[in-house]
C-alpha cells in the first residue's frame, strides 16, 4: 500500500477506535462485571453471578424467538428474492439499474416510520382499508405472520442485491456451452446457474440472517411487544440500566455475528460477492 | 470431395441485427469428415453462421439442414453438434474430469443406453455385480462415462490434470479441456468458434497440427472459423472466405491462395502484388509496358485485368535476360527468404527470394506463365 494512502487512513482509525473497538472492549469488560443500577463504579469487580442470566427461561425463548425468526426470514428472503434477482438478471430492460434502485427504494425512508405504517395497514382500522374498502392484511398486526413479513419486507433487497450480483457475474458463454452439450433450459439452471450463484445467496443470507437475529424495533412494533426477540430484551436492560446483563447478551449476539462472517468468508474467498 | 456426403446444407441463410444485414443469402453445404475454415475479418459473419449451426441463433430466412432434416427450430441441446468456445467457457464450479463428464453427466437413461450401446453396459455391469439391479447399471454408465472422459483427456494430452480445478490451468490447457469436453460427447460436427485466438503463436501452431490430426484420426466435420489466414491455410481441407455477410470464394487453401477471385480475397490472403493490365488476346497479357506469355484465362481481347503475382512467383534473374528490370528500394531480411520493395516503373511490387540484393541495385524479374493470374476489374467502390 501507498504510503500516503495510510496516512489518509488514519482519520478513519481513530474513528474506528473510538467508535467500534473501544466500546465493543468496554461490552466485553462490562459483561463479566457486575455494574448494574444499584452498583456504583467504586464497587466495580469481576463477576460471573449474572450469567445465570441465560438459562433463564425468558432469556431462552427471546434467543429462540429471534433464531426462528430469523431462520425463516432468511428462507423467505431467499425463495422470493432470488426470483426477483434471476427475472431482473432475465428481464431485457436496459437500465437494470432502474430495477435495482427499485428494489432498494424502501429503504430510502425510515425504517421505524416505515414498520409504523406496515403496522398502522396491518390493524384492523386503517387508511388504506377505507381506500380499497377491504383489509388487505386482514388484522394480522401482533402476530409471528406480521413480524414474518415486515422482517421480509425489510430484509430482502439484501439478498436480491447479493444473488442479483453472483448472477450478474456468470458469463453466458458457461449458459451457452451448457446447452451445447445437451442440457434443457430447467437442467441448465440447476447445474450450471444455481452452483455459481451460491456464493450469493451465502452472502444474502447472512445479510439478511444477522440483523433480523439481533435486531429489536420491527419485531417490537409488529407484534406489539408480544413476541420477544433477543434485541428487545438486551434494549429494555440497557433502558433499566442493568449493564451487565445487556452486555452479556449483547456479547453472545456478537459471537453469533463472528461466527457468521467466518463462514461467510470461507464460501467467499474473494469477497466478490459482498457489495 | 467428390462422392462425399452432405452433412450441414445452408440454403439462402439471411440474419441481420438492428437493419444491419450481417449474414446474407449464404448458400454452403459441408461434407462429412471435412474440415472447413469460415475465414474473414470480425463482423464478416462468420461467428453468426456458426452460432446459427449451433442453435443459439435463429436465422430470418433460409434454412438449415443437417443429415438432410431441417434444424431451423431445433434448440441448441437437440442437436448433435459441439462447440468448442472462443473463451472455452469452462464451468467453474467443476474439476476437469468433471467439466469433461458434463454433457454425458446430465444426458438421459435412453440417451446414454443408446450412447453406448446394451452390449457395453451390460458388459461393464458384469464386472460390478447382479446385472439385474438398476443401481449397478446405472454405476455402469457412470463408469462408462469417466472412461470416455479419462479417454478424451488423453486424446488432448491431458491425463495427469483429472482433478485440477479449471482456473489453476494455462490458457492452453484450459482450451484442451474445453475440447475433450465437446469430443467426449462423439457430435457429427465440431464448431470451433476462433479457439486458438487466446494462444500464443508457438502454442497455437501446435495446437494447428493437433487440431488437424485429430480431425483426420476421428472422422469428425470441423467447422472452423477464424480471421487469421495462416491459420486457415495449415488447418483447412477448404475455406471459405468471406465479407460483410457474403462468400467471397470457396474453395482449397491452394486455390484461394494462387487464384483468388477479387482484390479482397488477394488482399486478404497473403501478401501480394496486384497490377492492372491488359488482356491483349489469347495467352498474351500486357503490364508494366511488357507483353506476358499467360495461360488458362479468357476474357475479351484488349480487356482491362487485375494481374496477380506473388511475391515469391517472382523468378530473379541477370538484368539482360530479365523481362522487368526495377531497382531494389527496401529490403528486409526474414529468415528463410529476403524480401524486397522493387520499383518498377513506378509500380512498387513486392518480391521474396533466396537471392541477396542491396537497396539500390537493380534487379531483373520474370515470370512465369502459369504464375500470373488474373482477376476482372470491379467495379470500383
Amino acid at each position: 500500500m501507498n504510503k500516503e494512502f495510510k496516512v489518509l487512513a488514519r482519520p478513519y482509525m481513530v474513528w474506528l477506535s473510538i467508535l467500534v473497538f473501544v466500546p465493543i472492549l468496554a461490552m466485553i469488560l462490562i459483561s463479566i462485571s457486575n455494574l448494574n443500577s444499584s452498583v456504583s463504579v467504586g464497587d466495580l469487580v469481576i463477576s460471573f453471578s449474572h450469567f445465570k442470566l441465560l438459562l433463564e427461561s425468558s432469556t431462552l425463548i427471546a434467543f429462540r424467538n429471534s433464531l426462528f425468526f430469523a431462520t425463516l426470514t432468511t428462507l423467505f428472503s431467499f425463495v422470493l428474492g432470488y426470483f426477483i434477482a434471476y427475472e431482473i438478471k432475465l428481464s431485457r430492460f436496459k437500465n437494470k439499474f432502474i430495477l435495482l434502485t427499485i428494489v432498494i427504494l424502501p429503504m430510502w425512508s425510515n425504517l421505524i416510520l416505515r414498520t409504523e405504517s406496515l403496522a398502522n395497514i396491518m390493524s384492523e382500522n386503517n387508511i388504506l382499508k377505507s381506500i380499497l374498502g377491504f383489509n388487505l392484511f386482514g388484522n394480522i398486526s401482533g402476530t409471528g405472520a406480521a413480524v414474518l413479513f415486515g422482517l421480509v419486507f425489510t430484509y430482502m433487497p439484501f439478498m436480491i442485491l447479493s444473488v442479483y450480483t453472483a448472477l450478474e457475474k456468470i458469463d453466458f458463454a458457461l449458459e451457452e456451452a451448457a446447452l451445447d452439450l445437451g442440457l434443457s433450459p430447467i437442467k441448465k439452471f440447476w447445474k450450471v446457474v444455481f452452483p455459481l450463484s451460491l456464493k450469493g445467496v451465502v452472502t444474502g443470507s447472512i445479510m439478511v440472517f444477522l440483523p433480523t437475529l439481533a435486531g429489536f424495533a420491527i419485531p417490537k412494533i409488529l407484534s406489539r411487544g408480544r413476541i420477544v426477540f433477543i434485541g428487545t430484551i438486551i434494549e429494555n436492560k440497557f433502558v433499566y440500566t442493568n449493564y451487565n446483563h445487556g452486555a452479556l447478551l449483547a456479547v453472545v449476539i456478537l459471537f453469533f455475528i463472528l461466527g457468521s462472517i467466518l463462514l461467510l468468508t470461507k464460501f467467499d474467498k474473494e469477497g466478490e460477492t459482498l457489495l | 470431395m467428390e462422392n462425399k456426403k452432405p452433412l450441414i446444407e445452408l440454403k439462402n441463410i439471411s440474419k441481420s441485427y438492428d437493419d444491419e444485414t450481417v449474414v446474407n443469402d449464404v448458400n454452403l453445404t459441408i461434407y462429412e469428415n471435412e474440415f472447413l475454415t469460415l475465414l474473414g475479418p470480425s463482423g464478416c459473419g462468420k461467428t453468426t453462421i456458426l452460432r446459427m449451426i449451433a442453435g443459439f441463433i435463429k436465422p430470418e430466412a433460409g434454412e438449415i439442414i443437417i443429415n438432410g432434416k431441417i434444424f431451423n427450430d431445433l434448440p441448441p441441446y437437440a442437436r448433435p453438434i459441439h462447440t468448442v468456445f472462443q473463451k472455452y467457457a469452462l464451468f467453474p464450479h467443476l474439476n476437469v474430469i468433471d467439466n469433461v463428464a458434463f454433457g454425458l453427466n446430465n444426458r438421459s437413461w435412453e440417451y446414454l443406453e443408446s450412447f453406448f450401446g446394451k452390449d457395453k453396459i451390460e458388459k461393464e455391469a458384469k464386472e460390478l455385480g447382479d446385472v439385474s439391479k438398476k443401481t449397478v447399471i446405472r454405476k455402469a454408465i457412470k463408469n462408462l462415462i469417466y472412461k470416455d472422459s479419462e479417454q478424451a483427456l488423453k486424446l488432448v494430452k491431458l491425463e495427469g490434470f483429472k482433478k485440477r480445478k479449471v482456473d489453476q490451468l494455462s490458457g492452453g490447457q484450459q482450451q484442451r479441456v474445453a475440447l475433450a469436453r465437446a469430443l467426449v460427447n462423439k457430435p457429427q460436427i465440431l464448431l470451433l468458434d476462433e479457439p486458438l485466438a487466446a494462444l500464443d503463436l508457438k502454442l497455437r501452431q501446435n495446437m494447428q497440427y493437433e487440431l488437424k490430426e485429430m480431425q483426420r484420426n476421428l472422422g469428425i466435420t470441423f467447422l472452423f472459423v477464424t480471421h487469421d489466414q495462416e491459420e486457415a491455410m495449415t488447418m483447412s481441407d477448404r475455406i471459405v472466405v468471406m465479407k460483410e455477410g457474403v462468400i467471397q470464394q470457396l474453395g482449397s487453401p491452394k486455390s484461394i491462395y494462387n487464384e483468388p477471385i477479387n482484390r479482397y480475397v488477394a488482399n486478404f490472403i497473403g501478401e501480394t502484388n496486384i497490377i492492372k493490365g491488359t488482356y491483349v488476346k489469347k495467352d498474351v497479357v500486357n503490364f508494366l509496358g511488357v507483353d506476358f506469355k499467360c495461360m488458362g484465362y479468357t476474357f475479351n481481347d484488349n480487356e482491362e485485368v487485375d494481374v496477380v503475382i506473388r511475391p515469391e512467383d517472382f523468378d530473379v534473374v541477370d538484368v539482360e535476360k530479365a523481362k522487368l528490370v526495377g531497382e531494389v528500394v527496401f529490403s528486409l531480411f526474414k529468415g528463410v527468404h529476403n524480401e524486397y520493395e522493387v520499383l518498377v516503373k513506378n509500380e512498387k511490387l513486392l518480391v521474396h527470394t533466396y537471392e541477396s540484393y542491396e537497396v539500390g541495385q537493380p534487379i531483373g524479374l520474370t515470370i512465369d506463365p502459369y504464375e500470373i493470374h488474373m482477376m476482372k476489374v470491379e467495379v470500383s467502390e
